[in-house]
């Protein structure tokens, strides 16, 4: 089930803001959040977040393509380490 | 067999299972075609003439993406993910479902033929 079109994307305000005010003053410093379901809109290209994954940031640099995707989808949430087997046990 | 766009369709099929032997055109599309070319859905491939396979020819190059250039378009944007780096395109990459979907049974049709691990309740113990 998609979102209502009538309600448009959803975007974080509080990271609206913080975007407006780094275009104001030019700074490029990766912006923390923990807003995986905020949309990326194209304000926010050329901007870098720290998206939270729940343990720790991941930083993530927005590029165009990257517009209509949901920041978590660039912070991986699990990490797949293999299968345990003897071998791998035993090597560590 | 007549040929459509380079490919060719089954012969004794009726038009729309014909057409459908095309990437890119299924039923649904084929009985959209049918109808726009005022082709009868109940005849055969075989009986159809030059210049109806010439109308179907002309109305779905010009309304469908359809066989190769498709399949381009599919595999840029599954290329699209895996350059942005985000989950669907992770999943694309170690060819697991992207939507979501279990995985620790089923999703065969992504994971391919089970690999079978010998002894592995044994060494879970």
């Amino acid at each position: 089930m998609s979102r209502s079109s009538r309600k448009g994307p959803y975007v974080d305000i509080k990271l609206l803001e913080k975007i407006e005010k780094q275009k104001e003053s030019g700074a490029r410093a990766p912006i923390k959040t923990w807003s995986r379901a905020c949309t990326v809109v194209p304000d926010f290209i050329g901007h870098t977040f720290s998206v939270h994954n729940g343990k720790t940031f991941i930083s993530v640099h927005i590029t165009d393509n990257m517009v209509g995707h949901k920041l978590g989808e660039f912070s991986v949430t699990r990490r797949f380490t293999g299968h345990g087997g003897t071998k791998k046990e035993e090597a560590k | 067999m007549p040929r459509i766009l380079g490919v060719d369709i089954p012969n004794n099929k009726k038009v729309p299972y014909s057409l459908a032997a095309l990437y890119g055109v299924g039923l649904k599309r084929a009985g959209v075609v049918c109808k726009e070319c005022q082709i009868d859905p109940a005849k055969r491939a075989y009986q159809l003439s030059e210049e109806e396979l010439g109308r179907i020819a002309t109305y779905i190059e010009s309304n469908f993406v359809i066989e190769g250039n498709l399949r381009r378009e599919i595999q840029a944007n599954v290329a699209r993910f895996k350059e942005i780096g985000c989950w669907r395109g992770y999943r694309h990459a170690r060819s697991l479902p992207c939507r979501g979907q279990r995985t620790r049974t089923n999703s065969r049709t992504r994971k391919g033929k089970r690999k079978t691990v010998a002894n592995k309740k044994i060494l879970r113990k």
